[in-house]
């Protein structure tokens, strides 16, 4: 009796394992399958000659280059907001906050790290409305505007990802510093952050990897289906998971299909990589206070 | 007297010509020793002798860790029927029921403590009702415990002293009906009066079960053992029986010379 | 007698460093502010845009089940029961997987297998929402369609599948993680008592690890409810309520999205306010809950010394 509910549960397990490996081999192997063939130049550029593209003496209509750069400025803008802050709230929680501000601050952290991200989207849009209502009747959504939003989205990883890394030292190392009469930021800046500087750096990618495959924010805050690049901060724009979005709603043809496909395959590659980076440089900074 | 009793007795427990190689790194070599009803055998040793790892191959819990290549035999006997546990004797669920085993911390359940003792119960031999209280209230008793905890069965055991908590283990195992018990260190972890309670628990004990024990402590060893295996570098380098255990400075050099 | 060279250095760095000491303190503190702002920003402004709702009496009109702006109808309710419904139907098919899954990595599965299948799942929360949104609009939608005879193939089932996956990876690893920390010698101790690994596995280890999985859940559920782009791309997105599997649904998250998308009168847009702030107060409360126990959890195990 006893056995036979063993094996019932021991199947179920497996069933369960290999299921969800099978389901990532498909979601993967699919893309792969139908994919692979429209990776190329004409994918990115359509029909404008290379070097015009990126230049940017000529627009790009039937390629995906314009949203490829929509991505990567909002990558770029966001990261470059959310890193900064980011690791300094950590270095703050970590190191300075007292015990009590600590678990306050950590609670608005926490909160942020939960808000879903179509209401950080639609806070981005309220924020438009609110400006237009008083301080500048002629605001509107934006890459910049997007930028920020996702910014907020992505800071909760690289404040616990640098938090915890600094945590992390043990704490003989954590004192090494003061013992030899440093101050607290000589003692973080020359012990410390070298230290922890793996696991910083993993918080970053992994801010990046989620920036560039967030589609909910965007969605409320500026982006168009044919934007072109973006000429300012302040302009529409275009980007990757936008693009597969839309083009999964609104193909036209099997040529818009396949351009789908294999933009999925893109952003699979991009934010996989990312990814990946940032678990294996995570991991290697884990290691490395285990092994001691 | 003893002699003859033990050359009519068959040994409930024998390890013969025993090796255990972790990763390739011999553990243990070439052990044998005997284990007879109604004895405590006593393993002494300097730390790294292997003293856990014979324990462990007796009820095969090596396997648990990666890279563990057991040889040799460990022949148990049981009803009249005795074979070699690395030979399918029995299945590993019921060597181990067989074969109780205490560690050096107490490793109680996070649950109530009449859960500790009714889940191996309840999970083996189906036992419910009644049944399940008595039989629970009777392994208490056998321990000691059950004046101290009846009034708290649903506590949680953790609440209880590391002494409580060790005999609670003690009884964990009891529950199973197993013949011989495995104590890797089983008063390490605790103060000297709940250790001292143990020893006389383990001393009642041995009259129905075949212990083999793992000590730190020589007094502790000179208190209980009937025999003593010092153990070295993986090797039994000395037994000794009833003899020299009861001149206490003999033995003090014996083991002097042999650690 | 401070002639020394290293000595006057010193004493140079120290003046220098206690007043530049306070900025970096304060500096600091502004960016760890800016967590809190942000956090009360949105509250503060969803609170505002809501307020014409309550100050006009519109409420009732949003708390109401019919959505049909055309009509003059914009009730958020059948949104509602749709995130809730989808939610729970996507945690029930992933939280006994993830148990599953939990169950081979710890007790079944060795060796390579086992790197292996963790590798899997983290790699999995790296795949980006809308690509399994993709996959699913072609690989999943038309079997549902076609086999199940699921009126066009964007239900709630096909959702909830979808979805499951997005969440399973989430609860594989915060139950992981909370198993890993679970002391050996009890896993040693339930050995030795002879329990095979699946009665270790549903006897102790699952029960040690019962508040992790509450929250293992809870975290999923959370996640489940704020995904936008998986019910948005093949959930259907008919506000209606969700009475069978095969229905298409409509979920807040996509309620949102689609409502701001697409130009619609002001009351439509009050709405969808309500519906942001609804998300936002449920995913908060998420949040508190997690904290809380994670709290209770730590002072347990302080208290035993560990």
């Amino acid at each position: 009796m006893k056995r036979v509910s063993d094996r019932i549960v021991t199947g179920a397990a497996w069933l369960s394992g290999g299921g969800l490996m099978l389901a990532a081999a498909v979601v993967i192997g699919f893309l792969i399958l139908r994919g692979y063939k429209n990776l190329d130049l004409a994918l990115l550029f359509g029909d404008t000659p290379w070097q015009a593209a990126i230049m940017g003496e000529r627009p790009v209509f039937g390629g995906i280059w314009p949203a490829f750069m929509g991505t990567f400025y909002l990558v770029f803008l966001s990261s470059a907001m959310a890193i900064p802050i980011g690791i300094a709230s950590g270095i703050y929680l970590a190191e300075y906050a007292s015990r009590r501000l600590r678990s306050l601050l950590g609670f608005f952290v926490d909160l942020l790290a939960g808000t879903p991200s179509i209401v950080m989207g639609l806070f981005g849009f309220t924020a438009i409305l609110f400006l237009r209502k008083t301080l500048l009747p002629e605001a509107q959504t934006c890459l910049f505007l997007a930028a920020a939003c996702i910014a907020l989205l992505v800071l909760p990883y690289v404040i616990r990802i640098t938090e915890t890394s600094i945590e992390a030292i043990p704490e003989p190392l954590r004192l090494l510093g003061y013992s030899v009469g440093f101050t607290r930021w000589r003692n973080l800046r020359s012990v410390l952050l070298p230290l922890a500087s793996r696991g910083m750096l993993s918080g970053a990618i992994l801010a990046v990897g989620r920036a560039s495959e967030d589609t909910a924010v965007i969605l409320l805050t500026g982006v168009v289906a044919h934007a072109g690049i973006p000429g300012s901060m302040f302009d529409k724009f275009e980007a990757l998971p936008f693009r597969i979005y839309y083009l999964a709603a609104e193909y036209r043809n099997l040529g818009e299909l396949d351009q789908g496909f294999a933009t999925s395959l893109v952003l699979l590659c991009i934010s996989g990589t990312l990814f990946l980076i940032a678990v294996c440089l995570q991991k290697s900074a884990e290691m490395r206070w285990k092994r001691r | 007297m003893e002699e003859t009793v033990r050359k009519i007795m068959e040994p409930i427990l024998s390890v013969e010509n025993l090796s255990v190689h972790f990763s390739d790194k011999p553990v243990l070599q070439d052990v044998s020793l005997s284990l007879w009803p109604g004895e405590i055998t006593v393993i002494v040793g300097p730390s790294g002798s292997g003293k856990s790892t014979l324990l462990r191959a007796v009820n095969r819990l090596n396997e648990l860790y990666p890279h563990c290549r057991t040889s040799g035999s460990v022949r148990l006997r049981i009803h009249g029927e005795s074979g070699d546990v690395y030979r399918g004797f029995m299945a590993l669920s019921e060597l181990r029921q067989r074969v109780g085993m205490v560690f050096q911390t107490p490793a109680v359940f996070p649950f109530s403590i009449q859960k500790n003792l009714t889940l191996p119960l309840q999970v083996y031999l189906g036992v419910n009702g009644s049944t399940l209280t008595e039989r629970m209230e009777e392994i208490l008793r056998d321990v000691g415990l059950w004046e101290e905890v009846k009034d708290r069965l649903r506590d949680d055991a953790t609440t209880l002293s590391g002494g409580q908590q060790q005999r609670l283990c003690i009884a964990r195992m009891l529950a199973l009906k197993p013949a011989v018990l495995l104590l890797d260190e089983p008063t390490a972890s605790l103060d000297f009066k709940s250790a001292a309670r143990i020893e006389k628990l383990l001393l009642n004990l041995k009259r129905r079960y075949g212990i083999l024990a793992v000590s730190h402590s020589l007094a502790q060893t000179r208190r209980i053992a009937d025999r003593v295996c010092v153990l070295r570098e993986g090797r039994i380098v000395q037994e000794l029986d009833h003899e020299h255990l009861r001149d206490p400075d003999a033995f003090q050099t014996i083991i002097d010379v042999a650690f | 007698m401070f002639a020394c060279n290293g000595n006057v250095e010193t004493f140079v760095l120290f003046r220098l460093s206690d007043k530049s000491e306070k900025w970096i303190e304060w500096i600091l503190l502004i960016a760890t502010c800016i967590s809190a702002v942000a956090i009360i920003a949105i509250l503060s402004l969803l609170v505002a845009f809501c307020l014409p709702l309550f100050t006009l009496g519109r409420i009732r009109g949003v708390l109401s089940s019919q959505w049909q702006p055309s009509g003059g109808y914009f009730g958020i309710l059948p949104m509602c029961a749709g995130s809730l419904a989808l939610s729970l139907l996507a945690l029930s098919i992933a939280f006994p997987a993830a148990m599953g899954i939990c169950t081979l990595l710890h007790v079944l599965a060795r060796g390579v297998f086992n790197r292996f299948l963790l590798a899997t799942v983290r790699f999995m929360t790296g795949i980006p929402t809308v690509v399994y949104g993709f996959v699913s609009v072609f690989l999943l939608v038309p079997p549902m369609r076609e086999w199940l005879g699921a009126g066009t193939g964007f239900s709630l089932l096909t959702a909830a599948f979808t979805l499951s996956l997005l969440i399973l990876p989430t609860i594989v690893l915060v139950l992981h993680a909370r198993l890993e920390q679970i002391d050996p010698i009890l896993r040693l101790a339930s050995e030795a008592l002879g329990l095979t690994p699946i009665q270790q596995m549903r006897h102790v280890l699952f029960p040690v690890a019962s508040r992790g999985m509450v929250v293992a859940a809870v975290l999923g559920m959370g996640r489940a409810i704020g995904d936008t782009l998986i019910s948005l791309m093949v959930a259907g997105n008919a506000p209606q309520f969700p009475v069978s599997l095969y229905h298409s649904i409509r979920t807040l998250t996509a309620h949102v999205a689609l409502v701001v998308a697409t130009d619609s009168r002001s009351m439509a847009y009050q709405s969808v306010f309500a519906a942001g702030l609804g998300l936002f107060l449920v995913t908060g409360l998420i949040t508190l809950f997690i904290r809380k126990s994670g709290k209770a959890g730590r002072e347990v195990r302080r208290e035993k010394g560990f």
